[in-house]
């Protein structure tokens, strides 16, 4: 089975033109045309060769959550976005040992106006050490905000970008996602609308968990769309260690 | 002062013409009963030899008023003297109380040593004036450093072109313009010495034993006959570049060549110094406006040009001026001492994961930052110690950001990340909360009370609580008045 993997990134006349070369030059089995097509073609590849794709990513600390992830955890480089319709969900519990691994590499950890206060003892508390923590300030304009993520990127010293920013359109996007490769950095997208359209290789929405809204530490994970992934997959998990949840 | 002697037009000293004098003390034209003879001898038979060592003439410039201030008032104000100071001469040293500067090698410039005191005199009264420090100091001119203070410090307003005179001049004062301890002048003083004259006749060895070769050292500077090391006056760096345009430029952009080649004049003059900079100020000068200035302050020093030139071009995507730009000019606020970086011997691999990354990068990411964002832009938090949740984090500017040692203590129970500007008021309705949707709540209470000496009591009730949409709220109930509840934090 062969599948497309990334629409967006690359035009669809690319995939045609692949089909015509192979249709036209090559001769024998089709099993042998597919592995030639494959061979021509990188943006086509096996669907079952999914499980192979190894344990490249940062895990998440979440074992049910590293599952449903392509590499087994979080990208190492790019921009994830975080759908959560409201505030409180628990996504930045969600990141907090993604965190923790970044503040002991010895980088910073940028967060670009964030919506509310951050609350420092709450951030000790996770474990992180509030030094290595800096923060844009609240009312930065968007167009300022995008160019201190993109600046952070950039940097080495920086290990993760966090930004809150609703609507941005595809092209912003893009580039961001480029600055984060080039930076070999990790950038993460608060967003509280999902927008079909966007280019993020990895989306994720996070909710409460339907089974029991009571339950303080549950959250259910979905994967709307991972680069490497062909179906939505979510995960049921609890979001706080024993000792906190209530 | 008056000037007896021919000898300031011609320094060089020859056999015939030494007839030399001290002003204001008797004239010694030979040299004292002395166990040595006087150094200069051999050198005067020969004249050529003589020319090529000329004998410097160091002016004592010293002010008694100044004992009673600090140290470090008294530094400032010495330097600030010796700047004056500079005016007559190459080199100023600093002493206690007292500045020397050479002034042989200015003599003829100035035609005289009396203009040389009274140009002297002319800077330095009005500005210890200014300062309220009296009008007058002591001075004295000799070939030696220590010498010129002595004879500074004993009042007399000497001056002495010989060397080979220095000794008696000298030898006239009173012990007490040595500087001595307390213990080693009384003991002079009950050994029957009263004059410097009578310490010479007092055999070295013993000098040496009984108040030790500091004593011995510091009389035979004063004679010339040690080398006397001395603290110069530096003057402090300044550097200013300007560039005037031969045409009116309105694209910022088009001025960063310019900018580029003043910054390599900087860069070359902060070479040659040793020194590097962390605050520098950029003035476009329009016409018939005020300039447009820009202040470029620098998180860590720095001489690198293309980080400079970076900062100001991050600057100019900012900036609108108000008119074209016909001139530039760069000044250089504050210079700081250049520390080199050494490479580690081993690559990051090599190292390990716990390495920490160089943190150079990360200030010139912070400084760029600065400089488009504006300086209070960028924010770094940190713990207090208060059971107030509103206190208990202090977000502070990233640049009056302290090196904490140790954060602060901070609750055992579950904090919200977010915490809300201002509390929100919930509604209760049918004696269920309700902030967007429904609430429930899941633990609590945890009761915070405190300030109650400040008059602005804070007694409450918080709750961790689940909205009907999945949102984790931080609630509490006021315990005061009206009991009302309020969504504090989100935990996100």
């Amino acid at each position: 089975m062969a599948i497309l993997r990334d629409s967006v990134t690359q035009p669809e006349a690319n995939i045609g033109k692949a089909f015509s070369d192979t249709a036209c030059n090559s001769r024998g089995t089709p099993r042998t045309r597919v592995n030639q097509l494959l061979h021509s073609n990188p943006n086509l590849w096996r669907g079952c060769d999914m499980a192979g794709q190894g344990f490249h990513g940062v895990a998440t600390g979440y074992r049910e959550l590293d599952d449903i992830l392509p590499g087994r955890g979080w990208p190492r480089s790019g921009l994830v976005e975080v759908i959560a319709r409201h505030s409180g969900m628990g996504e930045l519990q969600l990141l907090i040992p993604l965190m923790q691994s970044v503040i002991k590499q010895g980088k910073w950890i940028l967060w670009v106006a964030p919506p509310y206060l951050l609350n420092a003892p709450a951030l000790t508390q996770a474990g992180i050490d509030i030094d290595q923590i800096l923060i844009v300030k609240q009312d930065t304009p968007c167009k300022d905000a995008l160019w201190s993520m993109e600046k952070a990127m950039q940097t080495e010293n920086c290990g993760l970008v966090l930004a809150w920013q609703n609507w941005l359109p595809g092209k912003v996007l893009r580039r961001l996602q480029l600055a984060a490769e080039a930076g070999d950095t990790l950038a993460v997208l608060f967003k509280h609308n999902d927008s079909k359209y966007s280019p993020s290789p990895l989306r994720l929405q996070i909710r409460a968990s339907a089974t029991d809204n009571r339950d303080f530490s549950r959250a259910e994970v979905t994967v709307i769309k991972a680069r490497g992934n062909f179906r939505p997959l979510s995960a049921q998990f609890s979001l706080y260690p024993e000792s906190l949840s209530a | 002062m008056e000037d007896l002697d021919n000898s300031a037009q011609k320094p060089v000293a020859t056999a015939g013409s030494r007839k030399s004098g001290v002003l204001k003390l008797p004239l010694a034209n030979r040299c004292g009963p002395d166990k040595q003879p006087c150094s200069n001898d051999e050198g005067n038979k020969n004249p050529a030899k003589s020319r090529s060592r000329r004998q410097s003439l160091w002016y004592a410039l010293y002010f008694p008023q100044l004992s009673e201030l600090s140290e470090s008032q008294q530094t400032q104000i010495l330097t600030e003297l010796a700047g004056l100071a500079e005016n007559v001469s190459a080199t100023v040293s600093f002493h206690s109380q007292a500045l020397v500067c050479e002034i042989r090698s200015s003599l003829r410039y100035f035609g005289g040593i009396d203009n040389i005191h009274s140009k002297l005199q002319s800077l330095i009264v009005p500005a210890l004036q200014n300062r309220s420090l009296g009008d007058s100091f002591l001075y004295a001119a000799s070939p030696t450093v220590s010498g010129s203070l002595l004879l500074a410090r004993s009042g007399h307003n000497a001056l002495v072109y010989q060397k080979e005179n220095l000794r008696s001049a000298l030898g006239k004062l009173s012990v007490d313009v040595l500087d001595l301890q307390k213990e080693q002048r009384r003991r002079l003083h009950s050994m029957g010495v009263r004059k410097i004259r009578d310490i010479w006749r007092l055999p070295t060895e013993g000098l040496h034993k009984r108040f030790g070769s500091n004593f011995v050292n510091s009389l035979s500077k004063a004679v010339g006959k040690s080398p006397e090391p001395t603290r110069n006056y530096i003057p402090s760096p300044e550097f200013s570049a300007s560039y005037d345009l031969a045409y009116e430029v309105e694209n910022l952009h088009y001025l960063l060549p310019v900018i580029d080649e003043i910054l390599i004049k900087l860069r070359d003059f902060l070479i040659q110094r040793d020194l590097s900079t962390s605050r520098l100020q950029l003035s476009m000068i329009h016409e018939k406006r005020s300039r447009t200035e820009i202040d470029i302050g620098l998180r860590q020093a720095t001489r690198q040009r293309d980080h400079l030139l970076l900062l100001i071009e991050t600057h100019f995507a900012q900036l609108a001026v108000p008119a074209p730009v016909v001139g530039l000019e760069l000044e250089v606020r504050q210079f700081d001492a250049f520390l080199s970086e050494s490479d580690a011997l081993l690559t990051e691999e090599q190292i390990g994961h716990g390495s920490k990354i160089n943190s150079k990068n990360l200030d010139q990411f912070m400084e760029q930052l600065h400089a488009r964002l504006g300086d209070d832009a960028l924010k770094s938090i940190n713990t207090v110690a208060e059971h107030c949740p509103e206190y208990a984090t202090q977000q502070l500017n990233y640049t009056d950001r302290k090196a904490t040692g140790k954060p602060a203590e901070v609750a055992r129970n579950l904090r919200p990340f977010w915490l809300l500007d201002r509390p929100v008021q919930l509604t209760l309705r049918n004696g269920r909360l309700y902030h967007n949707q429904a609430i429930n709540l899941i633990s609590g209470p945890e009761r915070i009370e405190t300030s109650w000496w400040s008059g602005q009591e804070i007694r409450r009730d918080y709750y961790i609580a689940r909205e009907q949409n999945g949102s984790r709220l931080w609630i509490f109930r006021e315990r005061l008045e009206e009991r009302q509840w309020y969504l504090h934090g989100y935990f996100s």
